[in-house]
């Protein structure tokens, strides 16, 4: 049996986990982070520059040969997915927290913006945000490093969009304009999402918890996949039991509180795959709610040529990938269908070369049209807010197992009325935009995919509805939290990293509160 | 219960002194002496799953979809080979390209002329491009180009050499746009 006792034990170490593991321990809390992945090297370990030629699939794995991690969804490497994220950073507005309110559909969530202001403010500060200050109401501004040049393409559609009426603005991201903190400006090599070995993007691992390793407080340990969060007879947790991710030896790890934070998928299994005798259908599901109200958000998604780039040079302008936004505009105008939905675009490196294929023609006339299309091609992605609904959730296949002997989670989404009629919306919104700036349309993602995975384990102010209090703490077990993208009440349309660290940020504060009271 | 408090209480006595987030991680990063090159290669890999007189007729009609023009054709790319990789993997191109190649010996194509094979395959280009696919021959032909189209475009030759990409960049600053819109 194991004699530590930490004060807190976090499973997962991604941007929620590193967050709390790094606000906690410089707290002075004892910390143990629990990963289900290796220790990664972020200089060393990712394939970051690699080319597709390099390999004969074509295809460029995440991890060198010979190194290990992010080979399934339990088992990624220290950092998480912060280590492979394109780093958007956007605060939700009192709009996205009360949509309920405002608009009678969804679920409001038991917290307001200025609940969690200061903590994006701290977050922003830590991490290192650029941006744009645009005095949006829907999308408020933030501490912001400056931000970064539109690419030539954003500005071609910005022109577009700009005749029907529509504002685009800078992208705001997680990654430094300017040096921060040891860490350099972003170089711009576009390889955000392989991996940044300079750390110039944010990732929890290196910007987080190693630096507060230097407190004494907080312990890493890897390779350790949570199969259960433990009970005792009293209704507290009392830590977890781990499975050796290479020996499969079983191990316990002790707290006084437990923080889930696997992301929301893998954290809302972990509390169903936690049965007792007290919580026969999860851990801390006395609602029944547990894995309902599922509402990852969707995105679509229209390619096309610019005329404008066809047979232009070809600039080294990959930049940090996508570097401006089409923010929210529906809720101003009249539509069918509740929420809105916003816009990505220009996030595709350009070793994303499959749009060669839907190029016409065939010989020497078809090898020149790709050439001049390469400095042209343009991807436009809208993401849409999906309401909870009943078809639309998250369970456990208990006959299906991973390699850890483990059942798998499993999704079930369902596309209502509502959600198809934004995705609708959204298409030809993006395919006005870019016929108003010139482009050739030549391919139109026709279904929904699904993309953020957001809600399951929701917050909320009533304990028959919701899983968790505005704390993200159990309503059932009062030493048991849950922080990552299943506690969202409402997703928004906006990318949900940034809320889930702001949302640590706060936890945090009110675990650090919850001690200094000794409630813990 | 006191002792726990007490403890509690020490644990927190670190909050106010700490207020700020304290550390950074200066020792660990610098650019200084970052630079990107794109590595070797992968050497060919032995085929799979086509006979040689296939790899050969799979390199005659690639080349007609991609043919040397100051660049290497796509045979020169190895596409053949990548697309042996890929189809030894699926079933279903599998049997694309065996009811292609049957329709490829009915028609007699191995004994015309370049001008002639082409002759040929453009009807089932143009079909592919329109998006009217009715034919296995047809279907074979979509598999045919992009298949052709994947494996040259992530060659050396295919992204370095024509296309102009060179890998990531390492600036100091982001380059404004050079163009007239």
């Amino acid at each position: 049996m194991p004699t530590k006792i930490y004060d807190v034990v976090i499973v997962g170490s991604g941007a929620a986990g590193g967050v709390m593991a790094a606000h906690l321990a410089s707290a002075g809390a004892s910390v143990a982070v629990v990963e289900g992945g290796p220790k990664i090297n972020t200089r060393t370990d990712f394939n970051t520059h690699a080319m597709p030629f390099e390999f004969p699939n074509r295809a460029i794995p995440t991890i060198k040969p010979g190194k290990q991690g992010f080979d399934s969804e339990r088992a990624r490497g220290l950092g998480g997915k912060t280590q492979t994220w394109n780093a958007v950073a956007w605060r939700l507005s009192h709009r996205d927290f009360k949509g309920k309110s405002i608009e009678g559909a969804g679920a409001d969530w038991p917290i307001d913006y200025p609940d969690l202001a200061p903590y994006y403010d701290k977050i922003e500060r830590e991490v290192g945000v650029c941006g744009n200050y645009d005095g949006l109401k829907d999308l408020p501004d933030g501490i912001f490093l400056p931000p970064v040049p539109m690419k030539c393409s954003d500005k071609i559609v910005k022109k577009g969009a700009e005749k029907l009426g529509l504002k685009i603005i800078h992208v705001r991201k997680s990654t430094l304009s300017k040096p921060k903190d040891g860490r350099p400006a972003c170089h711009f090599c576009g390889n955000c999402m392989a991996g940044c070995d300079v750390v110039a993007k944010y990732n929890s691992y290196d910007v987080h918890m190693i630096p507060a390793l230097k407190t004494g407080k907080l312990e890493l340990i890897p390779d350790s996949i949570v199969a259960e969060v433990l009970i005792n007879t009293e209704n507290r947790v009392t830590g977890v039991r781990a499975l050796n991710r290479l020996t499969q030896a079983e191990t316990e790890i002790r707290g006084k509180a437990v923080v889930v934070s696997a992301a929301c998928v893998q954290s809302v299994a972990l509390l169903m795959l936690s049965k007792s005798k007290a919580y026969p259908t999860g851990l801390g599901n006395s609602s029944g709610h547990l894995g309902k109200h599922f509402i990852p958000h969707f995105t679509g998604g229209v390619q096309v040529f610019l005329h404008d780039l066809i047979g232009k040079p070809l600039l080294p302008d990959e930049g940090f990938l996508d570097h401006a936004y089409l923010p929210s505009f529906m809720h101003e105008r009249k539509r069918d269908y509740a929420r809105s939905f916003g816009a990505q675009f220009g996030y595709q490196n350009r070793r994303s070369v499959g749009w060669a294929r839907q190029v016409p023609g065939m010989g020497t006339d078809y090898k020149k049209a790709v050439k001049d299309r390469m400095p042209a091609v343009f991807t436009f992605s809208p993401y849409g807010e999906k309401l909870p609904d009943p078809k639309t959730f998250i369970d456990v296949d208990w006959e299906k197992k991973d390699k850890y002997g483990l059942p798998l989670a499993r999704r079930n989404v369902n596309w209502t009325g509502n959600d198809m009629k934004i995705f609708k919306d959204m298409t030809n919104w993006s395919k006005e935009i870019l016929k108003s700036a010139g482009g050739d349309i030549f391919a139109v993602g026709e279904q929904p995919q699904t993309n953020h995975e957001l809600g399951g384990a929701r917050m909320g102010t009533d304990p028959k509805t919701s899983v968790l209090d505005a704390y993200c703490r159990s309503h059932d077990v009062p030493n048991l939290y849950v922080v990552d993208g299943s506690v969202f009440s409402s997703a928004s349309e906006k990318n949900p990293t940034h809320t889930i660290m702001a949302l640590a940020a706060r936890t945090a504060d009110h675990i650090a509160g919850r001690f200094k009271k000794g409630e813990l | 219960m006191a002792e726990e408090r007490r403890d509690a209480l020490k644990i927190i006595g670190a909050v106010s002194a700490t207020c700020a987030f304290p550390f950074s991680a200066d020792e660990l990063y610098g650019q200084q002496d970052h630079s990107h090159t794109a590595g070797a290669a992968a050497p060919p890999t032995p085929p799979k799953y086509f006979k040689a007189a296939e790899l050969k007729l799979l390199a005659t009609i690639s080349d007609l979809i991609i043919p040397a023009s100051g660049t290497p054709s796509a045979s020169g790319a190895g596409v053949p080979l990548y697309i042996d990789q890929v189809v030894a993997n699926n079933r279903d191109l599998q049997r694309n390209f065996t009811e292609g190649f049957a329709w490829l010996q009915r028609a007699g194509f191995e004994g015309l002329p370049p001008d002639g094979q082409l002759a040929l395959l453009l009807p089932l280009c143009k079909a592919v491009d329109e998006g009217t696919i009715k034919s296995p021959e047809q279907r074979w032909f979509r598999s045919m180009k992009s298949l052709t189209a994947d494996g040259y475009y992530t060659s050396r030759p295919g992204m370095v050499d024509e296309l102009g990409y060179k890998g990531g960049s390492v600036l100091s600053e982001y380059p404004e746009c050079i163009h007239e819109h």
